[in-house]
């Protein structure tokens, strides 16, 4: 079956690549061309290009669509671009199936820019007629992902923390390897087909808690404290000076970390059954 | 009666209602009919009982009281300052047709008493889905003590009890709203 990764190069993207190689025709689409590699055929493309976009899904069954514009100044409005274009193109393609990774917490009524984006990208992408399979997933745990790096980047960085009230915020992170594993699930799945679903990673846990956890695994003890009085934009120009996250990637991130995002329900547990990696672990693996 | 509002499903038959046991503690009843669940029968949706009730207490008092969780337990604090009461950890229950989850109250300032229960449940009986708020056992720290006249309880009734109602309203429309999300 043939396959087109948008967003091939990113975090998820480069590690759902190999476990759709040895199976499927995989065509990686990515903004900036790449040299070739077996199992793997990259396409220079930019999903805000409709012709593009075109290019990149033809004779394709299934599409993953990993894209976001995080960092953009008008990250809504490209991922809207994006997002409709590719739903276009797999529509005027005949795409039996987009698998499109958006956000938990995506839904509540007061949702950040960034969540928010993650929604309405979803929405775009539903308004064709090919079915979309839509998980949604909170932090990702993994090498590269800019939230875990952020939140590594503190634990390491800082002796002592003034943090605002999101850190008491419910999350629940997932191992890169194992949103992988569901991706690739969900793949060509007929059960799959049409549906969302809640990928939550094992455990339940504050991003303090969170803190504290990676500081043990660091062999560090931040001193932490919670003030009600830091705004998303300081708080993002904090992250920008003290760890390697841009301010315009920290800010909507920041702003996100406000709602829970937590599963509310545990279908995916059953359609991709596996035994899922404990945040401990996952964090491991992410140090290197 | 009366009707609430939500998006993408209905609620019906609103009830609340409040006693004082012999014990001194209260109980607290808030209870509305679903057309159809709010959360499945799982650990994750009676996890969701519980994070959507701290949600609608953040929202009614515009970030005012917010819940803080630690390994322990949570408290919900003011202002992100005076601990107004803590719970120890969620217990997670999901058996057939109920799924709920409770805290237990441990103390903090609005609390006279470590003591009590928050439970927060959906329960399904014929056709119907019932999602309550139940507070027992809890002995505010506000309310009149037994015997005691009835104006010393006034920041009790007047004040905690129906902004409890209006969180409890609140909560409920919350889960419709997300349910259908």
């Amino acid at each position: 079956m043939k396959i087109s990764v948008f967003g091939a190069t990113g975090v998820v993207g480069s590690a759902l690549l190999p476990l759709l190689m040895p199976d499927h025709d995989v065509v990686a689409v990515s903004r900036s061309a790449r040299a070739a590699e077996s199992g793997v055929r990259w396409i220079e493309a930019d999903a805000s290009s409709a012709d593009d976009a075109a290019r990149a899904i033809e004779g394709a069954e299934v599409v993953y669509y990993l894209v976001h514009s995080l960092g953009s100044r008008d990250f809504e409005r490209q991922d809207q671009i994006a997002a409709e274009n590719v739903a276009a193109a797999c529509e005027h393609a005949r795409v039996k199936q987009i698998v499109y990774l958006g956000g938990l917490g995506d839904d509540d009524p007061t949702a950040s820019p960034h969540l928010r984006s993650r929604r309405e990208t979803g929405e775009r992408l539903s308004a064709a007629a090919v079915p979309v399979t839509t998980l949604r997933a909170a932090m990702i745990v993994g090498k590269g992902s800019a939230a875990f790096e952020t939140i590594v980047a503190l634990v390491d960085r800082l002796p002592a923390m003034i943090t605002p009230s999101w850190v008491s915020t419910p999350t629940q992170p997932i191992a890169l390897d194992d949103i992988s594993r569901y991706l690739a699930g969900v793949c060509d799945n007929q059960a799959a087909l049409g549906k969302s679903f809640d990928a939550g990673g094992p455990e339940v846990m504050t991003y303090r808690q969170m803190m504290e956890r990676i500081a043990i695994l660091r062999g560090r003890r931040p001193w932490i404290v919670e003030v009600p009085v830091l705004t998303p934009r300081l708080s993002s120009l904090w992250l920008h000076l003290v760890t390697p996250v841009g301010a315009s990637v920290a800010r909507p991130l920041i702003e996100g970390l406000k709602s829970p995002t937590i599963a509310r329900e545990e279908r995916l547990r059953t359609l991709v059954p596996f035994e899922l990696t404990s945040f401990d672990d996952a964090a491991k693996v992410a140090f290197g | 009666m009366r009707r609430l509002a939500t998006v993408a499903l209905v609620l019906r038959s609103w009830k609340t209602s409040e006693r004082m046991l012999a014990s001194g503690g209260f109980e607290s009843t808030q209870r509305v009919i679903a057309s159809e669940p709010v959360v499945e029968s799982s650990e994750s949706g009676a996890r969701w009982l519980g994070i959507a009730y701290w949600q609608a207490v953040n929202r009614v008092t515009r970030g005012g009281v917010r819940a803080r969780w630690t390994n322990d337990g949570g408290r919900l604090t003011f202002l992100g300052g005076v601990s107004l009461l803590s719970f120890g950890v969620p217990e997670l229950a999901f058996t057939g047709g109920a799924v709920s989850c409770r805290y237990a109250i441990q103390g903090g300032l609005l609390a006279l008493q470590a003591g009590g229960s928050v439970t927060l449940a959906q329960r399904r009986a014929d056709d119907e889905v019932e999602l309550s708020v139940i507070v027992e056992e809890y002995v505010p720290r506000l309310a009149a003590r037994l015997g005691a006249p009835t104006w010393t309880g006034a920041l009790y009734a007047k004040g905690q009890s129906p902004l409890h109602a209006a969180v409890s309203r609140r909560y409920f429309e919350l889960l419709a709203s997300r349910a259908g999300a």
